[in-house]
């Protein structure tokens, strides 16, 4: 099989873009922090809900695809969504 | 109301999960349907567009009663702005898991009504998702001697089964995992 990897950050870009009002405001910051790369995932105040959505569900939802994609690679990863 | 561009919105789902299949490198495929025909087992469940999930990492997206999948459909009807009373309108399937979901539901609303009214005692099914509850609410509402009720607050919100004429306190949720 062919060698390729997750893109960590893009694939948190494009469900966090399906998913708000105003995608171009959208940014993932990653960085390291106790061996583990933080994926913080900054929208527009007015989108916090839209990415979290009722009773947290769309939040759940984004970490468990970031998680089951982080399988493949090597790394621990956390989605934090910046409020 | 049903979904006004089927097409237009298979397209974007489509859209969407060749994106995230990409960038998350599943080893996954999925084929959409729009209208798709369903068996009679699915009577209660008549999905506008369905889609079929498939591939080498089909188990990881069945892993913790479907997580995955339930994850990606969530997204899908996020994009969508679905109302949550509209996401039974687009379903995402993988190896037939929510069929086979359906078919255990529907034994248990039977072993349930035969349950209650032998005991005379309410029955209280484990914590389920909205979808869930409102299937067994639609299974069982032809029964005239039984009737459905939902208990509890979110995470906890089960369906309980009375005898029609029960007057008295609901019972406590059978202890199960949510799904």
């Amino acid at each position: 099989m062919a060698d390729s990897a997750p893109n960590m950050v893009a694939l948190v870009e494009i469900l966090a873009k399906a998913v708000v009002e105003a995608p171009d405001e959208v940014t993932v910051e990653p960085f390291e922090e106790d061996g583990q790369t933080v994926l913080e995932l900054i929208v527009a105040e007015s989108d916090l809900g839209r990415v979290i959505g009722r009773q947290g569900r769309t939040a759940r939802s984004l970490r468990t695809i970031v998680h089951s994609a982080s399988l493949r690679t090597r790394k621990r990863y956390q989605l934090e969504i910046v409020e | 109301m049903p979904i006004p561009d089927k097409i237009a919105t298979a397209k974007k789902i489509s859209e969407l999960l060749n994106a995230i299949l990409t960038a998350g490198d599943f080893r996954l495929r999925y084929k959409i349907t729009v209208d798709p025909q369903v068996g009679t087992d699915r009577e209660w469940e008549r999905p506008e567009i369905l889609v079929e999930i498939s591939g080498a990492d089909s188990p990881l997206v069945l892993e913790n009663g479907g997580e995955l999948l339930r994850a990606f459909e969530q997204i899908a009807s996020e994009m969508l702005r679905l109302a949550p009373n509209e996401h039974e309108k687009i379903s995402f399937d993988c190896q037939n898991f929510r069929s086979a979901r359906l078919q255990e539901l529907r034994l248990a609303t039977d072993v349930a009504a035969e349950r209650v009214r032998k005991t005379g005692i309410p029955y209280a099914f484990a914590p389920m998702s909205s979808r869930e509850r409102r299937i067994l609410h639609l299974a069982m509402r032809d029964l005239d001697d039984l009737r459905t009720e939902s208990d509890g607050e979110a995470a906890q919100r089960h369906v309980v089964v009375y005898p029609k004429d029960y007057t008295g306190k609901p019972p406590a949720a059978s202890i199960s995992r949510r799904r």
